[in-house]
């Protein structure tokens, strides 16, 4: 059985030969690691999804996320330098800003005075909203068009480029992977958009407009979704990172994050078989149940104390034959800082919680730090082929 | 006039508490026209209202957003008072240099433990993201601080908190040093050798306290 289909089995609540495995690893691991030029990682397509695939097959995975958008060769008409160093590489465009891309993490764009643009809760015509990319290769704008000046109607927003990491992967290894793409929830754009702190307290000032931008961004959610699936991709995950108990309530979830991402999984359904899956980090424990009404098939993370507040034994008991489950290792005290030891004491654990009637992941919860090192990762699938049989 | 004024701190809380910036800048202005001395209008309406907000938070009633709307009322009243408070009045409980550590831009936690420790008497200075040691230490040596609050979100940028620590004692440099982020934990800060560890911003401020009693006896 391959990793394909071995996944499948669980997407659908089943079982497998084995215990499937698969991590999203953090950008900065695939600089530090799979040995393919960070500039070309994070501004082409074939790279990106060569890392992917590369990856996944040293460390035995059985799927992967591909959790940036496809690039366009255009951006090297836009570039004016490369500068190197020891730790860092400095793009400088030629509209006199630039990205830095640190080797062990996510880069950034800023102006020529070293900041990040962001607009302001009255900047925004919610109107003029569809979709907010903020891997875009010059992240965030209002109104949002792609790279340096490449400005969308909403009836055609999607570069045909913004799928050639899918389809890359998809030519690599999707007869063999679980290939899994990604949208970010509306909740999760909407912070981006206006840098976390200043959308916090916009659902306080005017939660009113707050629905209305979050209405407009799931429209363009549902779009990028459906197209993701035409692609032929395995799962799509919503990347929900921001709808913890650390940030926000249950009843700021029920009316912020529930809704909308109930109404993409549901408009993705009606279109597709393709299941469509969670992403929340952090403290989940306390809306496991609002997580499941938005009709999501499966959740991801799952982060254990400290990092979170999930039991695995608790979430499997309660989310059992409901939907699949992902996530649970600690990616930080176990993974990146732990013994040989700890790991397999820690991950021979959770496969004994999980695996028990299918519907199971192994995996880190979050992404796997960039600093951790390959030998503690290897150890998950070691471990899966030891103690996940079924 | 006293009961004036007892009305006025108790509505002046409870504006911080419900995050009305408005209101909470309107009372600050009417109590200082009446001639109420400005480090009551602190002692008495602003850092009471924040108390209710820390312990609040502390307990899950209230979240994040709510968190910053109080935070945002309270600094606009600050900075009408803090021309008119002396020195001394501004850096009661201590001074704490606080800031996200180099290649770090993360700065939710760590303003939100900002905002509490200076409800709780505390001058904060707060240096920013993406902070190296040379800024923390020459930030401390100006302001006479007696503590350094470091913060982290990232698995990358939590090692660097060991190059201030490092630096701290190698310098000989009496600071007190205090941390926190989603990825430390009280171990990591131990390994480091931090002199405290705070899971969240309630924690923040009683870590402070207890550092703060440490230095003046050292000292």
């Amino acid at each position: 059985m391959n990793g394909k289909d071995r996944i499948a089995r669980h997407l659908n609540l089943g079982i497998s030969d084995r215990t499937p495995v698969m991590c999203q690893l953090s950008i900065g691991h695939y600089f530090l690691h799979s040995g393919i030029d960070p500039v070309e990682i994070w501004f082409e397509s074939g790279a990106f999804a060569e890392a992917l695939v590369n990856m996944a097959d040293r460390y035995s995975f059985d799927g992967v996320l591909i959790n940036l958008p496809g690039r366009s060769d255009v951006y090297k008409n836009s570039v004016k330098e490369i500068q190197r160093s020891h730790d860092e590489i400095k793009v400088i465009w030629k509209n006199g800003h630039y990205t830095i891309l640190p080797f062990d993490d996510n880069p950034h764009y800023y102006t020529p005075a070293g900041e990040r643009i962001f607009p302001t809760f009255d900047d925004i015509d919610p109107e003029q909203l569809y979709y907010v990319e903020p891997w875009d290769v010059t992240e965030v704008k209002f109104p949002f068009f792609w790279g340096f000046d490449e400005h969308r109607e909403k009836s055609d927003f999607f570069p045909d480029y913004h799928f050639d990491t899918i389809r890359k992967v998809k030519s690599l290894a999707g007869n063999r992977l679980s290939v899994h793409s990604e949208v970010f929830s509306p909740w999760s754009q909407f912070l981006e958009l206006l840098n976390y702190e200043n959308a916090l307290m916009a659902i306080m000032d005017d939660p009113i407009k707050v629905k209305v931008i979050l209405s407009q961004l799931t429209e363009g959610t549902i779009d990028l979704a459906k197209k993701q699936a035409l692609e032929g991709v395995d799962a799509i995950l919503i990347s929900s990172a921001f709808a913890g108990a650390g940030l926000i309530s249950r009843d700021q979830y029920n009316e912020f994050v529930l809704p909308y991402e109930k109404r993409i999984i549901s408009e993705v359904r009606q279109t597709s078989d393709v299941p469509v899956y969670t992403h929340t980090c952090g403290s989940i424990g306390d809306r496991l149940d609002l997580m499941l009404e938005t009709g999501t098939r499966g959740i991801d993370t799952l982060d254990p104390p400290p990092l979170g507040t999930v039991d695995l034994a608790e979430a499997k008991q309660f989310l059992s034959g409901k939907v699949f489950i992902k996530g649970n290792i600690d990616p930080v005290n176990t993974l990146l800082y732990g013994s040989r030891e700890d790991i397999i004491s820690d991950v021979t654990r959770r496969i004994q919680t999980g695996k028990p009637g299918g519907g199971y992941i192994l995996s880190s919860a979050c992404s796997v730090a960039p600093h951790t090192p390959p030998e503690h990762i290897m150890l998950l699938a070691e471990l899966a082929e030891q103690h996940g049989k079924y | 006039m006293e009961n004036t004024e007892k009305e006025l701190f108790s509505q002046l809380a409870q504006a911080v508490i419900e995050g009305k910036q408005e209101i909470t800048v309107a009372l600050t202005n009417e109590l200082l026209t009446l001639g109420t001395e400005p480090k009551r209008i602190l002692d008495e309406g602003l850092m009471p209202g924040m108390e209710v907000v820390g312990i609040r938070f502390r307990d899950n009633i209230i979240f994040v957003p709510q968190v910053l709307i109080s935070a945002r009322a309270m600094k606009s009243s600050l900075a009408i008072l803090e021309p008119l408070l002396s020195k001394s009045d501004i850096s009661g409980a201590g001074t704490i240099i606080i800031g996200t550590v180099k290649g770090d831009i993360h700065d939710i936690g760590k303003n939100i433990v900002a905002m509490m420790l200076r409800s709780s008497g505390f001058k904060v200075v707060d240096i920013g993201i993406d902070a190296k040691v040379e800024k923390f230490l020459l930030t401390a040596e100006q302001e006479g601080a007696q503590i350094l609050g470091m913060s982290a979100l990232l698995t990358t940028t939590m090692g660097y908190m060991k190059t201030v620590v490092t630096r701290v004692r190698d310098d000989k440099l009496p600071y007190k040093i205090m941390v926190g982020g989603a990825p430390i934990s009280r171990q990591f800060a131990e390994q480091i050798g931090a002199d405290g560890y705070a899971r969240n911003a309630t924690e923040a401020v009683a870590m402070a306290k207890k550092l703060m009693e440490e230095f003046k006896t050292a000292s």
